[in-house]
């Protein structure tokens, strides 16, 4: 009927993360996990062992009280943009970076374990299954249909809920939109954020509360001078919390010792 | 015709080069790795619907509003109610995954009902002078506490007795400009916490905490005191003591305590939480009528305090675990129970609890599975009626504390929740918040029967705003004193509970991320000496367990920070000090 | 006594070789070694990797550094090869037989690591099958399995010239023709290994998200990638010394001229000081330019302990400089003492370098909110690992027993006494 040349609208999904209102109560981890069927901790797991998609981190300035500042960083995947590290050094192309969302994409079931994207990845934001996933009896009826479970030796990390992005595809199909425009939702930490902290949406949509505050001078990204263009952006009015985000301070036996 | 050897090699050879070109080969092989990906042992999620089912949380007072994702009537995804007027929303991390609590290890699921039945009757018997009947419940304000209040008040010797705490009176956190927390988690878990994000903006928050909680972290001030200076410090601010005294008990500085006394008068309205040696100014607290009960219903039993039960008197007690509340001591209890065989039941969906001190423990359904009402919380200006209705069937030979204590005390009841629900719809003041809908209107403009059927698809009744109700002060709990000091134990205990048993998922914030205080750990500065996740024995002069230690650079040396394990809590006191030793 | 004789006739004419039962005596330990590590392997295969001490934050492991040193290490099969059949070093004849199999050891049994270090070793052929041509890792997993061929077709030669196995005609004319593609295959050899060597450096070099190892260099080849080749090629001929002196040394006889180990000691040292200048030349413009690029300052890395700047110093210095400077000074090289340890130090060297770059790079923080952290191999890792040397010193047992490793053995053992007095005239000049 008509030619071949469906321009996809491409949308760069992305989120804006208000530090100055996360109090670190956990209930986006908690509803990360939820809605990714992400099994709850083996006996032996650890902080270094776990599978956090999204992880809340204590930061503070190194100062001892009165003058000790505190906040909470919620970290996860960044779905780095340029030069994305994972996508590249993954023999299997198990990673990939899908153009019309700008999502970082990891298929489990293509992964060797060989967790060479964990190296690579600078934020910390790739976790490995060290043992197979475990419910207590009757909990794994909880699991939420739209996402596998994945078996031990495969890494795993936030997608922004690809799932919910599916589904909302398949809302926005079963109501005749235009297949070329991006859909709306939700991830579900930023759904669950109680404070309000997380805010989500299409980056380059102009008139989006993500875009606009993305471009705000109080936000800023973590590590932004390795230039990988991560699509997440902090906001924060504290100036020692901007300093947070740029690389790590040497050995001064200050050093955080909470997550 | 013969074929030979050769033909029949060439024609092999032929065919293996020729199946490669086929897409047999390379099926087989991409299917390999199907088989490598769905090993037996990994479950898969069920089928089914998807359905919107709406309900509250009963974990806490809070109530939240719960809309529940459900895979056929399996709710497999909970999140909040955007738009409900007072939870705004909100969902903690504790709430979002109540669906799990059915599925706990350690759930009770059988007990014996007729034992227990017979034993409370012969103990109700054989209940001498100055002996009494006691059912303890740890959520009051429910309709099952008017029962509890009913059945006491049927017995000659019943005694109603919750933990303090005055649901008459509500904290308006709109008309505060100033709220000065003494130790209470007013930004983590307190109150209902949707309404206390809206309302942050319009209050400056003082908190005042022997150790770097949550609330001290995001709080405008956060004042470092001495544990069990808190009293000192009130008397200080109230002008009932020297400001000298209190320095000296809290480690603050003269002009800091000064300075504080000086914000309070010029930025009030000040909330006070967390001590009754200072009152709360303008309309911060004030008194609130409570939802409409039925008439019948007044011939009750009144609130006693544990505390004020005369030592070795209990012959019987019942213990309400099935809702979560504040955990008391066992050692607090223990002390007033008769000395010779007294019958201790205790209804707990977790063995967690009492059910390690009781002598019968009967399994009870947990939310999401049973239909409770869920008291008003503290913050919350007007009274509400909210029901957790039910998303799942609970297990078979549950037991129904309400109708259990009621036959006991020979009480006839019906459906008290109806009951109520039908006393309020008579009473036709206030408003009815539907879920499906995200729609308000006034409760008169709805039939009892509608109301009820609403109640019970996910809505909240709240009350009309009472312009003209007096202004009230918050009792706070018995003060705590400075713990003296003792040699072989150093370390000063702070409390600060976590909301217990949850969902095993909350390993994520616990032992993967150690974001929150774990309840079988304590937390130590890291200056302790110990390793971060080193497995030690917590003990104090009422005993010892064990724990595991997480470093926090947020508690000062010389104090051990404990969470809401009621194992650990059973060795805590007022002023009460530890030892933390490695194993 | 039947035993002993079929054992012997398997023997190469004219060597000696200690009795069966003496053998067992040697092999028995090394057999329970490799059971035990075998069972190590399995509980990692079976249970899964929580067996092991590595975790989210610490990717790669004691098994990962070890299998880029072994790696390395064995780099003496191809660069001997390279040397003899290509630069025509008619020497290095003497060695390459024991070369290549030192090399099967080395890449057979790091192929057995990375097979139980991966988390679905069934899924080891999607990166044949689905290759991304950007990674390094894909080029390594091509050029390892296509260069573990090649060395399997190289020893298949050794195999055949053994004693009895000769008699074997079609034996005897297969290995004679394989023989005619030997240049070929050492040419292959070198190719694959150029790439290999050099990507396992890669792997490295173009991690952007980990200042402490990100390099600049040529086109898509950072830095590491030609490091790692000199320093495979520099040690790997230091690693043959080594292992020819050792053998020599367990089995009580002389193999090779001491001309021969002195050659390759000179070949070392050569590298060796290139690669020095090179690697220095490297950290100071990592040092001054290409870290500060991404915010961290290289001063940094070595403010946690223990990885202080004594780490960078005894890399390049103590395990680089002395031991090129050593190789390279001939009086050393003529006392066995000085050339065997400038060997050894060249391949803690390497092995340091290994280290530095997966562990070092591995426990530095990131994020200023990370921690640095630190890591114990569990035994489960070591013990897989040691199966690896147990079943590197079983197939080389074998192989020194039944094959002819060192074709100057035999006349080596007939001018025996004369060698003895030439020794000791070089041993006192």
């Amino acid at each position: 009927m008509t030619s071949a040349n469906k321009q996809i609208r491409a949308a760069r999904y992305g989120m804006t993360i208000d530090v100055d209102r996360c109090n670190g109560c956990g209930a986006c981890m908690v509803a990360c996990s939820v809605e990714n069927n992400v099994p709850p901790a083996h006996e032996g797991a650890t902080d270094r062992k776990g599978l956090t998609w999204i992880r809340v981190y204590k930061v503070d300035n190194g100062e001892e009280y009165p003058n000790r500042r505190t906040a909470f960083v919620p970290v996860m995947c960044q779905h780095c943009g340029n030069e994305t590290p994972c996508v590249h050094v993954c023999p299997q192309q198990a990673v990939d970076v899908d153009p019309s969302t700008g999502v970082v994409g990891e298929m489990p079931q293509r992964c060797l374990g060989c967790r060479y994207c964990m190296a690579a990845c600078p934020y910390h934001a790739r976790y490995f299954n060290w043992w197979d996933p475990a419910w207590p009896a009757g909990m794994e009826k909880t699991l939420n249909p739209g996402v596998t479970p994945r078996m031990r030796g495969v890494v795993e990390k936030c997608n922004l809920c690809h799932g919910r992005w599916h589904a909302a595809k398949e809302r926005a199909a079963a109501e005749g939109k235009p297949d070329t425009e991006p859909v709306d939702y939700l991830p579900a930490c930023a759904e669950a954020c109680p404070t309000g902290a997380i805010h989500f949406g299409d980056l380059n949509d102009s008139a989006s509360a993500a875009a606009k505050e993305a471009a705000e001078p109080e936000s800023f990204r973590l590590l932004e001078k390795l230039n990988t263009q991560p699509k997440i952006y902090y906001r924060s009015k504290k100036e020692w919390v901007r300093e947070i985000a740029a690389a790590p301070r040497p050995g001064t036996g200050k050093e955080n010792t909470r997550g | 015709m013969n074929t030979t050897r050769r033909e029949v090699l060439m024609f092999a050879g032929g065919s293996a080069v020729g199946v490669l070109f086929t897409p047999a080969p390379w099926r087989l092989i991409t299917d390999s790795a199907l088989w490598s990906e769905n090993w037996p042992g990994i479950p898969a999620p069920g089928h089914g619907e998807i359905r919107t089912r709406y309900t509250n949380c009963s974990l806490c007072t809070a109530g939240c509003a719960v809309r529940a994702r459900c895979v056929g009537d399996q709710p497999v995804q909970l999140s909040g109610v955007s738009g409900h007027p007072l939870t705004h929303g909100a969902l903690c991390p504790f709430g979002l995954a109540g669906h799990h609590l059915p599925y706990l290890p350690s759930r009770v699921k059988q007990g014996p009902a007729k034992e227990a039945a017979d034993a409370v009757a012969n103990g109700i018997a054989k209940c001498g002078a100055g002996e009494c009947v006691a059912t303890l419940d740890l959520q009051p304000a429910r309709t099952a506490s008017w029962t509890y209040r009913r059945a006491m008040a049927a017995l000659k010797n019943g005694r109603y007795v919750a933990p303090s705490g005055d649901s008459s009176v509500a904290v308006d956190l709109s008309q505060a400009r100033t709220v000065l927390s003494f130790g209470v988690p007013v930004l983590d878990g307190w109150g209902t916490p949707g309404n206390v994000n809206t309302a942050r903006g319009g209050f400056r928050l003082i908190q005042i905490e022997a150790v770097e909680s949550r609330t001290a972290t995001m709080a405008d001030q956060w004042l470092r005191i001495r544990p069990g200076s808190e009293d000192a410090l009130a008397q200080a601010l109230a002008g009932t003591a020297p400001i000298a005294t209190a320095a000296d008990a809290t480690g603050l500085a003269t002009s800091e305590i000064v300075a504080l006394i000086a914000q309070l008068e010029h930025d009030g309205p000040t909330l006070v939480l967390g001590s009754s040696r200072l009152a709360s100014s303008g309309r911060t607290v004030i008194a609130r009528r409570e939802a409409p009960v039925p008439a019948e219903w007044q011939k009750a039993a009144p609130v006693t305090a544990l505390a004020s039960l005369p030592d070795r008197s209990v012959r019987v007690l019942l213990i309400d675990e099935s809702a979560q509340g504040e955990y008391l001591p066992w050692h607090t209890i223990e002390k007033k129970l008769v000395s010779d065989n007294p019958v201790i039941v205790a209804f707990a969906w977790s063995r967690e609890g009492y059910a390690r001190h009781a002598n019968f423990v009967l399994p009870v359904g947990v939310y999401p599975e049973v239909a409770g009402d869920i008291p008003s919380a503290i913050d919350s200006v007007a009274a509400t009626f909210r029901i957790a209705a039910p998303l799942v069937s609970p297990p078979a030979d549950m037991v129904k504390p309400e109708q259990f204590v009621a036959a006991a005390a020979g009480l006839a009841t019906g459906d008290t929740l109806r009951e109520r629900a039908d006393a309020i719809h008579k009473a036709a003041r206030g408003s009815l918040f539907t879920y499906a809908d995200a729609k308000s209107q006034a409760l008169k403009d709805v039939t009892a029967d509608a109301f009820w059927k609403a109640l019970n698809a996910g809505a909240c009744w709240i009350d009309a705003p009472d312009d003209k109700a007096p202004v009230a002060q918050l009792a706070a709990a018995g003060t705590e004193s400075r713990p003296a000091e003792q040699a072989d134990l150093p370390l000063a205990v702070v409390v600060s509970r976590e909301l217990t048993p949850g969902s095993p998922i909350l390993s994520k914030l616990y032992q993967e991320s150690n974001l929150r205080l774990a309840p079988n750990r304590v937390a130590l500065n890291p200056a302790c000496g110990l390793e971060d996740g080193a497995q030690a024995v917590f003990e104090t002069l009422l005993g010892k367990c064990h724990v595991g230690v997480t470093l926090d650079a947020g508690v000062p040396a010389g104090v051990v920070q404990v969470s809401g394990s009621p194992a650990v809590l059973d060795l805590c006191a007022a002023g009460v000090r530890a030892k933390v030793v490695r194993v | 006594m039947a035993s002993q004789s079929m054992d012997r006739q398997f023997i190469t004419r004219g060597l000696t070789r200690c009795s069966g039962s003496k053998f067992l005596w040697w092999i028995s330990p090394w057999i329970a070694l490799l059971l035990f590590g075998l069972y190590a392997a399995a509980l990692c295969l079976i249970k899964g990797l929580n067996q092991t001490n590595m975790d989210n934050r610490f990717a790669f492991g004691l098994w990962i550094f070890l299998d880029l040193t072994v790696i390395a290490l064995g780099a003496g099969a191809f660069f001997t090869g390279f040397l003899l059949y290509i630069l025509k070093l008619d020497e290095l004849r003497s060695v390459i037989n024991s070369a290549v199999v030192i090399g099967l050891v080395c890449y057979s049994g790091a192929m057995c690591v990375l097979a139980v270090d991966v988390g679905q070793p069934l899924r080891a052929w999607f990166t044949f099958w689905y290759p991304n041509v950007h990674s390094m890792l894909t080029e390594v997993t091509f050029c390892i399995s296509c260069y573990l061929t090649v060395l399997a077709i190289e020893y298949v030669p050794i195999v055949l010239r053994n004693r009895k196995l000769r008699q074997v005609p079609s034996f005897l004319v297969f290995e004679f023709e394989l023989h005619k593609l030997i240049y070929v295959l050492a040419g292959v050899g070198t190719f694959l290994s150029f790439f290999h060597q050099g990507s396992l450096g890669g792997l490295y070099g173009v991690l952007r998200g980990r200042p402490f190892a990100f390099r600049e260099g040529l086109a898509v080849w950072p830095s590491t990638f030609f490091l790692f080749i000199l320093s495979a090629a520099a040690v790997g001929p230091s690693f043959i010394l080594l292992t020819t002196w050792l053998v020599e040394k367990l089995s009580h006889k002389r193999l090779v001229r001491p001309e021969v180990l002195q050659l390759l000691g000179r070949i070392s040292g050569s590298l060796l000081a290139v690669y020095v200048l090179a690697k220095s030349i490297d950290t100071l413009v990592w040092i001054n330019r290409t870290s500060p690029e991404t915010g961290f300052q290289a001063w940094q890395y070595y403010s946690w302990k223990p990885f202080g700047s004594w780490i960078l110093v005894a890399e390049i210095g103590l395990f680089g400089l002395v031991p090129a400077l050593i190789l390279l000074a001939p009086k050393l090289r003529r006392r066995t003492g000085w050339l065997v340890s400038g060997a050894v130090l060249a391949c803690l060297g390497v092995a340091l370098n290994r280290f530095v770059l997966t562990v070092q790079t591995l426990a530095l923080p990131t994020l200023s909110f990370d921690r640095f952290l630190s890591y114990t191999p569990s035994w489960q890792e070591t013990g897989t690992f040691l199966a690896v040397v147990a079943y590197g010193v079983l197939v080389y047992s074998f192989s020194f027993r039944y094959f002819q490793l060192f074709p100057q053995e035999r006349e080596l053992k007939i001018a025996a006494p004369q060698m003895e007095e030439e020794r000791e005239l070089v041993g006192r000049s």
